[in-house]
């Protein structure tokens, strides 16, 4: 029950933080593929940075263990990641 | 602290800082109940959950039963939590448009290209969404789940899944801009 409480409350930090970036907007979204708005690149480096050195200087400490790993499968992830872009420059989420 | 509260209060946020707090909220999703922020699962496990129900014969197979059980999952509650982060977050800078009249289109740009009508907007935004969630079940993951969360734990998928992305996005893009790219 905790965790789903856990859950509720990072799920409201996650969404603030992506209202605050801008990318719920359409234009955020489609001007990153136009290549004249780089706030999304920005925002998702910067948050895959900081939860990088996070992430492994907490195993490294021994205070975390890693959950499964998304999986490798060269074909469908590339496949995959093809399709997602039409749909996202489509319709802009 | 009064710049923080009016900072809280401005609409669009330096996307560094914005991002620091993902990146926070990203160890913390880790650190406190070892899952992972991803979306679109969330809403195969509530498809699975309505399929289930409806036509069970049609959702008895290996998708359903094994790589995405139905059911509520920690990832449906994180996708109910997203919903009002997202509703407080435009609330704080008054910008929530619930109930108003351009509502459900209300983007400058998307309005110059595309058209003011709503039924494109929404009619777009659909047949978007069905390609988003279809290619996110074959890649394994969305934005969120495969290339941040997926990311942060230096796995390959995630920066093929990137790299896809990018070179679709932008070639889609170009073709709805065309020379106004």
């Amino acid at each position: 029950m905790s965790n789903y409480i856990l859950a509720l409350i990072l799920g409201i930090f996650f969404g603030f933080s992506l209202n605050k970036a801008g990318l719920t907007k359409y234009h955020k979204i489609v001007n990153l593929f136009r290549l004249t708005d780089m706030a999304v690149l920005q925002f998702m480096m910067t948050a895959l940075i900081v939860s990088m050195i996070g992430l492994y200087s907490l195993r490294g400490l021994g205070l975390i263990t890693f959950p499964v790993v998304p999986a490798t499968y060269i074909v469908g992830n590339l496949v995959g990641g093809l399709i997602f872009g039409v749909g996202m420059a489509l319709s802009g989420y | 602290m009064k710049w923080i509260s009016s900072y809280i209060r401005k609409e669009v946020w330096s996307p560094y800082v914005a991002g620091i707090l993902l990146g926070l909220v990203g160890i913390a999703a880790v650190w406190l109940s070892n899952n992972l922020l991803g979306a679109s699962g969330a809403f195969e496990n509530l498809a699975g959950l309505i399929g289930k129900a409806i036509a069970p014969k049609l959702f008895d197979n290996l998708y359903f039963n094994f790589v995405m059980p139905p059911g509520i999952t920690w990832g449906v509650i994180l996708l109910v939590g997203i919903f009002f982060g997202g509703m407080i977050g435009a609330a704080t800078s008054r910008t929530l448009k619930w109930g108003k009249k351009d509502a459900s289109n209300s983007d400058e740009q998307w309005k110059s290209i595309i058209g003011p009508q709503k039924w494109k907007r929404w009619t777009l935004g659909f047949i978007g969404a069905i390609i988003l969630e279809y290619a996110a079940g074959i890649a394994g993951g969305c934005t969120s789940g495969l290339a941040i969360s997926g990311g942060m734990l230096l796995a390959p998928a995630a920066f093929l899944f990137i790299a896809g992305m990018f070179a679709s996005g932008i070639l889609t893009a170009w073709i709805i801009y065309r020379n106004r790219y």
